[in-house]
């Protein structure tokens, strides 16, 4: 919270004619969702022990599904297609993400391959398909329903913010109120133990990352709104941004441990930085190294907190034996 | 004898060599000749070198190293930069590169020791730091003067032969390079204490503390390795390509990576051997040269290796699997 403050404070002073302004607060508000959905979706694969390397290539051949699936539908008047049309394909590009998350789900849980090279695999498997499929070309003309979903505004709130509240509100209650959301903590932190608690770890593993998918779905259908164009590889970058932010969230990469309100604390601040670095009109390899740095920073000082928070159970352990 | 034969990675991975040569030797004969052979050997010299320091990283265990096609990047550039403004011959230059390797793949491990980390997330972040920085520095400009003593390594031929269209082929020093490294891993991994320190602690890494290896500087040494290489497989790649790209080895790590992986190496750690990352890299280089001779569109190539990887893979944790079924199995949490 404090970093949070002192961000905004210090890109204020840098920038005082740009980054304070309603205008900043509202194009973030626009850019927010893309690198939440990314980001949550990553802390879901972690809350099990996992990560979803293909979380990103995922996003991709959600858009490219849609589209073909828009054009296989409406043919040339794919532009101007009504929303049940719309709706409809969506749904295709839906269903493709989340075989795509049974799929890393089944090599995990019953091929018990380590979630970091399934889903690696997937990855460069998908890319490789988005490839051919677009030939490596942008595809776009998309109709005004899928637009609204980007751009769209409800009394003035982006329409894409509003959609982040409310799966932040699902994912919350599922997370801490649901037989699924209890044992996915209790199988990242030991799925030994949570085996022996009666509880299907194979199952909680596919429905995990199917999980994941249906957030680079939403990621998808967002991204495509907002560019009105889909291509083999977009957002490639966030990956890493994706990772950062459950670093920075607090999200345990062995797993069991990450709570959604970090999350969302950790990603306000990474757009705040990244849109305050954009302002200031930096290099963006300068910030490809700077998100490199800011990982290596949090992860030493997360190991320190460990350390220290070690060290002090020692010395009560020690202080209870003593006389 | 046979039976140990048919439980080998190995051969298995031979015998689907041998397969796919004689599958594209078929479709289009060219595909024996010497010519080809030394040709594609050559350009995926730098990929079997690199493979190498990858094998090590994945018997240590753990999460694999993404960072090292960052590292010879920056090598490559370092390198021919140097020898441009100070001169000094070929070895000089790959002394310097293996230095500035190591020092780069050093840091790597000492991150990863001290934080204990999965490599990976370290791996992504220095590959950024090392990646974006060279951009910064360099603007992303590129060198087409690569100095002259660099082009005769890369020109230097062994049997050459005058080939039916008048060019002259040969079998030139890139895999020479890549079998001294082979042969280096192999000696390292196989009769060193080192070695087999890595193997011990690939299997579990307490009780090889608990025996008295000195967990640190295995680890250090194992990156540092890794770095040491990619700074060779950086000198062989600018001496093939004779001109420098900021941004033309990145991307290649998936590519040994899998080849490691498909060459039986474990992803649990404490397994792998030399010979097997030698004909993982062979049957990429197969892979990707008969694509090319059965005129396949190149698009499809990505495809291709995403399949032999996810196969690769699942077939190895498969086994694995298998494996750890039969025999009895008690885990002790560290």
């Amino acid at each position: 919270m404090f970093i949070l403050i002192g961000i905004v404070v210090l890109m204020s002073v840098l920038n005082p004619q740009r980054f304070p302004t309603l205008g900043n607060m509202i194009s973030m508000s626009y850019q927010l969702p893309i690198i939440a959905f990314l980001s949550i979706g990553m802390m879901v694969s972690m809350l099990g022990g996992g990560i979803n390397l293909a979380i990103i290539s995922t996003t991709n051949f959600t858009g490219i599904v849609t589209v073909l699936l828009l054009r296989a539908i409406a043919g040339e008047g794919a532009a101007e297609a009504n929303a049940a049309t719309a709706l409809l394909a969506m749904a295709g590009g839906l269903a493709a993400a989340l075989l795509i998350g049974a799929l890393m789900g089944w090599l995990i849980a019953y091929v018990e391959v380590p979630a970091i090279l399934a889903t690696l695999g997937v990855m460069t498997l998908l890319d490789g398909v988005n490839v051919v499929i677009t030939k490596g070309y942008t595809l776009s003309g998309f109709p005004v329903f899928l637009l609204a979903i980007g751009n769209g505004t409800v009394l003035g709130v982006p329409i894409p913010f509003l959609l982040l509240i409310g799966v932040c509100l699902v994912l919350g209650l599922l997370l801490s109120r649901t037989v699924f959301g209890v044992s996915l903590y209790l199988m990242g932190s030991n799925p030994i133990a949570a085996k022996f608690s009666n509880i299907n770890v194979r199952s909680i593993l596919v429905r995990e990352y199917i999980l994941s998918s249906s957030f680079a779905a939403i990621t998808s259908f967002v991204m495509m709104g907002q560019l009105n164009s889909v291509k083999a590889n977009y957002a490639e970058s966030y990956l890493l941004v994706a990772v950062l932010a459950c670093f920075l969230g607090g999200v345990d990469p062995f797993g069991g441990a990450g709570k959604l309100s970090g999350m969302i604390l950790s990603i306000v601040i990474l757009q705040l930085i990244s849109t305050g670095v954009n302002l200031l009109r930096m290099d963006p390899f300068f910030i490809q190294a700077m998100w490199g740095f800011i990982i290596i920073l949090v992860v030493g000082a997360n190991f320190s907190r460990t350390r220290l928070r070690e060290r002090k159970r020692l010395r009560e352990i020690r202080a209870a034996r003593s006389p | 004898m046979l039976k140990k034969l048919l439980r080998q990675n190995e051969t298995y991975l031979g015998v689907l060599i041998v397969c796919l040569c004689i599958a594209i030797s078929i479709a289009n004969p060219s595909f024996l000749s010497f010519e080809n052979i030394a040709g594609f050997l050559k350009s995926y010299s730098m990929v079997g070198i690199m493979a190498v320091g990858t094998l090590f990283v994945l018997i240590l265990g753990g999460t694999p190293d993404v960072s090292f096609t960052a590292i010879a990047q920056v090598v490559e550039y370092a390198v021919v930069v140097m020898t441009i403004a100070w001169g000094g011959g070929i070895f000089l230059a790959l002394l310097a590169a293996a230095l500035i390797g190591a020092l780069m793949g050093l840091a790597n491990g000492y991150i990863i020791h001290y934080f204990r980390v999965p490599t990976i997330i370290v791996t992504i972040a220095t590959f950024n730091i090392y990646f974006g920085l060279l951009y910064v520095i360099t603007r992303g400009k590129l060198i087409n003067n690569i100095p002259q003593q660099l082009k005769d390594f890369g020109n230097f031929l062994i049997l050459p032969t005058q080939s039916k269209i008048g060019g002259t082929y040969g079998l030139s020093l890139h895999p020479i390079i890549w079998l001294g490294s082979l042969l280096l891993g192999w000696f390292i991994l196989r009769k060193t204490f080192l070695g087999r320190s890595v193997f011990a602690m690939g299997g579990n890494e307490t009780a090889a503390e608990r025996v008295g290896i000195r967990t640190r500087r295995v680890r250090v040494f194992v990156f540092a390795f890794v770095g040491f290489l990619a700074g060779i497989a950086a000198v062989v790649h600018v001496s093939i390509v004779q001109s420098v790209v900021p941004n033309i080895i990145v991307g290649k790590e998936l590519e040994v990576i899998a080849a490691v992986v498909i060459g039986g190496a474990s992803v649990f750690g404490g397994k792998g051997s030399v010979t097997g990352t030698f004909l993982g890299v062979v049957l990429f280089a197969i892979l990707n040269n008969g694509l090319t001779l059965l005129s396949i569109s190149s698009y499809w190539y990505d495809v291709a290796i995403g399949v032999v990887i996810t196969a690769a893979i699942t077939i190895s944790a498969y086994q694995q699997l298998r494996q750890s079924r039969r025999r009895v199995n008690v885990r002790i949490e560290a």
